[in-house]
């Protein structure tokens, strides 16, 4: 989520909105935010957990989502997927929303 | 990573119960390999598929869908495991 927030000028350079995504509670998810810094909002799928299984990234066994970014376009087309470890670094999510602006524009 | 290794260990399981299976049974069974961690699930989407719609509270006290930014921005979702977990 930090390294996250320290690219957000880049997504936002790119017309990306971005969010984070856990399980926990909203009030859980506002103090990690206030505690790390985090600007962008973090959404909470704490009732259901539905969204989290739809993509994919929910662990029964654990009771927990497992790390993943998905870049999701205009069209609401899923454009690029980091899994696990891959998904802490926002290098490669950032270059793909970069990649899809330059797409437009041309 | 992860996958090659669960592959390297699927197949000397197999390899151990082939020999195994030629040897008179008269040697007691070998220990059982100890129980690989359960691999981390990969996601079912795929590049190229529609984003599954979403409508959750956030922290800002806003409540969002992934229609509303239809045509208008590139959503980017970082999802994680748990809060207080860093990353």
């Amino acid at each position: 989520m930090k390294a996250y927030q320290a690219d957000i000028a880049k997504f936002e350079a790119s017309d990306t909105q971005v969010f984070g995504m856990s399980v926990d509670s909203v009030p859980a998810n506002r103090e990690f935010a206030k505690q790390i810094g985090v600007t962008f909002p973090i959404l909470s799928d704490f009732v259901k957990r539905s969204v989290v299984k739809d993509y994919g990234v929910f662990n029964e066994e654990r009771g927990f989502g497992n790390r993943a970014t998905f870049v999701i376009d205009k069209e609401g087309i899923i454009q690029h997927i980091d899994e696990g470890g891959a998904a802490i670094d926002p290098t490669t999510a950032a270059e793909a929303c970069n990649i899809l602006t330059r797409k437009k524009a041309q | 990573m992860i996958r090659k290794s669960l592959f390297a260990v699927l197949f000397l399981t197999i390899l151990a119960v082939a020999v195994s299976a030629q040897v008179p049974a008269a040697s007691p069974q070998p220990p059982a390999a100890p129980k690989p961690a359960p691999p981390a699930p990969k996601t079912h989407l795929k590049v190229g598929q529609p984003a599954p719609e979403f409508n959750l509270p956030a922290t800002d006290g806003k409540t969002y869908k992934l229609s509303d930014f239809k045509n208008k921005k590139n959503v980017v979702l970082a999802i994680y495991v748990l809060a207080f977990t860093g990353g």
